[in-house]
């Protein structure tokens, strides 16, 4: 079920209510585990079966890591789980996508190779629970974790419903050891969850889904040729779109943990502030962005082994991390960008190390960074290069004449938003969200508190998936 | 891929805490999610009651201006009418069309008649092709098939809502369940939660100043009510508020003219051809398990019907139509008890009249399609 949603509302108050009567601990850990296969099985009750394969997998993987005496058993344990949880991932989610692959490659060689197409349904959030599950056995295998105590534990780490289906992705030592001792959210803690799933559905219902995708979806899904203005228009409205779809159902989730007494981490600072695009990577996904650095890029040699070495490194990370996203070379193209930006980044700082920019220039990189940020937006949000370039000559003034797509009323509810989210991270890009509101008066929190809530009601959202689902 | 240092931006306040991306290569630690230090329950408190007295003051508002709480006409109702296909209704009768075969057709009337509702299908706005290609492909229906033609969509082809059969099928449990919780819990008692009264769609229709260089239309405005078992009829608020119904008619008056970029006349006809090939081959389909088919073309009137013939005329598409598909058809001008009916804004009746031209046209279904027996489950219904 998705968290903009009636079912997840009274789901929410039932699992709260369970959660708070007396019962051992261990019953409650065990509600909350029914809870979270009940909370993913209502997207389709057979793929649960996927997530109770990925759990015993690891578990067992780790507990042999943990036993092996030599150094080969344990290599081997390790492989295992990131056979099983690859394995997975591949076939549900780049199982066609290498066939049609292999069929045009057959093809421009001369070979008429046409398979069957198998319609593979992709299981919701399969990227993000595979990541966190090899996380568990990678982390035992390095030595940085040991083995959950109990199968309880370690299952309810890889299915917790608030992180379950788009993250943040968790690692074992930060969600394991919560469920050690018994835990409960203070009174304080559950109303400061509630102003935090608020604020997230607030971001998703509200800015992404009501006043942002129409202009994506209009521009990039429709056939018409974009001018100048609307291809801009759609490109940050898309910008602002999956920002406050998944930082709001990150958010969302972050509060939904918080009511129940457990802590998750932050999976976004403020990340169109950034400055450079490393900056950038510290700010947005935070939890896949520093997932990959520990468990692909330093294992690949990271920046130990020479710059060749580290160039071969950040690439190779950003074009599967684009491929992560998903089963088409957009995706790919995405995160090809993304590693050449950081390579020039790096390159540069490398030759002007003494360089600090002045507050103008530092404002002209934010922008800089900002504006090369979206041309990847392009390639992530068009289905097709064809649509893709059509939009990056609309962006670049090289259509012509066209015909207006977007209303003005559109336009300007694009302006005033994505304005808004920038100004607000400029504003809050070293400051924290709790330090702010810790010094806003009441009054007023409680006013932005309650206007945001009835937005979200009179937008009549209409349910629709975040964004991340689909990875 | 962030290189491994440390943030640049030092947090100085005291909820400041580093994140994964300041520890690289390490175990993470349980994360910190500190509460600001502020009087929470005063403010929860504060923020519930402005919140109930905003709402209060929406709703007030929506129900001054003449809205009263319904159903909503959502994919999840119409999946729930599909599913009675499969859960051994298989022999029904089935409406499917747009609105005219979904406003103008009640249900409790044709209960009262037949002694039992036909399963309403049809969905505004909407060609009833994709539909009728799904009940095409369901050897469980075996029924009878009323299809409604709205000449600019069935012959077209288009519609917001094409989608709707995939999602019957795909419907996942949470989304039965929240169409569910919906019926019970908001939608018989909230006026303001309709479609035609979200935020968004309140904001964008408001007199802003348009770009030059192409027509905007106007998004129709909320023209129906709808119940639990998707019986529909027109708003009262088209028949008796003149500046609405205006309103009404002066949306679709907008689509009677010619615009730069329209389809040309030859596109047009090339797409009407293809709909009737494809109506032809659904046919062949439905009949193949039993199913009887009949095509009806119910009332519009006054420049809505001028403009109707001009793009589609009857001898052209309607008649290509029965003759592709081997089908019989009901048009209502030919059939002096359908004519005359009072259409506020030329496309729908309202609800007496529709009451009253449900009557008439059982009378003649029966009269001179189906005979005076209703199917009995089971039965092999003779070919058309």
């Amino acid at each position: 079920m998705v968290f903009n949603s009636l079912t997840f509302i009274v789901f929410f108050a039932c699992v709260l209510g369970l959660h708070s009567l007396p019962l051992p601990w261990t019953v409650k850990k065990v509600n909350l585990l029914i809870a979270s296969y009940l909370f993913y099985s209502a997207w389709n009750p057979p793929f649960v079966i996927l997530l109770w394969v990925s759990t015993v997998v690891d578990w067992y993987a780790a507990q042999g890591l943990v036993k092996a005496r030599r150094a080969s058993a344990r290599h081997a344990w390790m492989l295992l789980s990131v056979i099983a949880n690859l394995g997975m991932l591949g076939y549900f989610k780049y199982g066609q996508f290498l066939l049609d692959n292999f069929s045009a490659l057959m093809s421009s060689i001369g070979v008429a190779y046409h398979p069957a197409h198998y319609d593979i349904v992709l299981p919701v959030g399969i990227s993000f629970y595979t990541f966190a599950t090899m996380s568990y056995t990678l982390d035992v295998y390095l030595r940085r974790a040991a083995p959950a105590k109990n199968l309880l534990d370690y299952a309810l780490f890889v299915t917790f419903f608030p992180h379950l289906v788009a993250g943040p992705i968790m690692r074992p030592t930060e969600l394991v050891p919560q469920f050690a001792r018994p835990r409960r959210a203070s009174a304080q803690q559950l109303r400061f969850g509630l102003a935090l799933m608020t604020l997230g559905l607030f971001n998703k219902v509200v800015l992404a889904d009501s006043f942002l995708s129409d202009a994506a979806e209009q521009v990039y899904d429709g056939v018409r040729v974009p001018g100048t203005l609307d291809a801009w228009a759609a490109t940050l409205a898309f910008s602002g779109q999956i920002f406050c779809d998944f930082a709001g159902y990150s958010t969302t989730a972050i509060g939904a943990a918080l009511c129940l007494g457990f802590a998750m981490p932050d999976n976004f600072r403020f990340p169109y502030a950034a400055v450079g695009f490393s900056d950038f990577w510290r700010r947005w996904h935070i939890t896949l962005s520093s997932w990959l650095r520990d468990y692909l890029y330093i294992p690949l040699g990271g920046n130990r082994h020479g710059p060749h070495r580290t160039y071969a490194a950040l690439m190779t990370t950003m074009l599967l991390g684009g491929l992560w996203h998903g089963a088409n070379w957009t995706f790919v193209a995405w995160g090809g960008l993304h590693g050449i930006y950081l390579s020039v980044e790096r390159l540069l700082r490398g030759r002007f190390a003494g360089y600090r920019p002045g507050p103008w220039a530092f404002v002209a990189l934010g922008i800089l960074t900002y504006t090369l940020v979206n041309v990847t937006w392009v390639f992530f949000r068009a289905k097709t290069f064809a649509r893709a370039w059509t939009v990056l000559k609309g962006m670049a003034g090289q259509n012509g004449i066209t015909r207006p797509i977007l209303p003005t009323f559109t336009l300007l509810s694009v302006a005033a938003i994505v304005g808004g989210i920038l100004v607000t991270h400029w504003f809050m890009r070293s400051r924290t969200l709790e330090s702010v509101v810790a010094r806003t008066p009441p009054l007023a929190v409680g006013v932005v508190w309650a206007l945001m809530a009835f937005a979200i009601v009179i937008a009549q959202g209409d349910g629709s998936a975040f964004i991340y689902f689909q990875f | 891929m962030h290189s491994s240092t440390s943030s640049s931006d030092a947090l100085s306040d005291q909820y400041a805490r580093a994140t994964a991306s300041d520890r690289p290569g390490v175990a993470q630690p349980v994360p910190q999610r500190p509460v600001p230090a502020l009087p929470w329950r005063r403010m929860l408190l504060g923020a519930l009651v402005l919140f109930v007295l905003l709402l209060g003051a929406w709703e007030a508002y929506w129900r001054a201006y003449g809205v009263v709480p319904g159903i909503r006409n959502t994919f999840g109702l119409w999946a729930i009418q599909r599913r009675r296909i499969d859960a051994g209704e298989g022999d029904a009768t089935v409406l499917l069309g747009s609105s005219r075969s979904y406003f103008d057709l009640q249900l409790p009337q044709w209960r009262t008649l037949a002694g039992r509702a036909p399963i309403q299908l049809s969905y505004e706005g909407t060609s009833p092709m994709t539909a009728v290609e799904d009940l095409a492909a369901d050897p469980k229906f075996t029924g009878r098939l009323i299809i409604g033609v709205a000449p600019e969509l069935f012959f077209s082809g288009h519609g917001f809502a094409l989608g709707v059969a995939k999602y019957a099928h795909k419907e996942s449990p949470a989304q039965r369940v929240g169409q569910w919780l919906s019926m019970r819990l908001i939608e018989p008692y909230f006026a303001f939660f309709d479609a035609d009264y979200a935020l968004r769609t309140v904001l964008a229709r408001q007199s802003w100043p348009q770009r030059p260089g192409r027509h905007w239309f106007t998004d129709v405005r909320k023209l129906a009510m709808y119940e639990a078992d998707r019986n529909a009829y027109l708003w009262s608020k088209v028949d008796t508020d003149p500046a609405y119904r205006s309103l009404a008619r002066g949306i679709w008056a907008e689509g009677f003219a010619d615009y730069p970029g329209d389809p040309t006349p030859q596109e047009m006809l090339k797409t009407e051809k293809e709909q009737i090939e494809r109506a032809a081959k659904a046919v062949a389909q439905l009949r193949a398990h039993g199913v009887k088919v009949l095509f009806v073309r119910l009332p519009s009137a006054g420049p809505y019907l001028e403009y109707e013939e001009r793009f589609h005329p009857r001898t052209r598409a309607w008649d290509g139509l029965l003759a592709a598909t081997g089908t019989p058809g009901l048009y209502f001008s030919d059939y002096p008890e359908l004519r005359g009916f009072y259409l506020p804004e030329w496309s729908h009746m309202t609800q007496a009249e529709a009451q009253r031209f449900t009557i008439a046209f059982y009378g003649i279904l029966q009269r001179d399609f189906w005979g005076p027996r209703p199917p009995t489950t089971g039965e092999k219904a003779q070919p058309n």
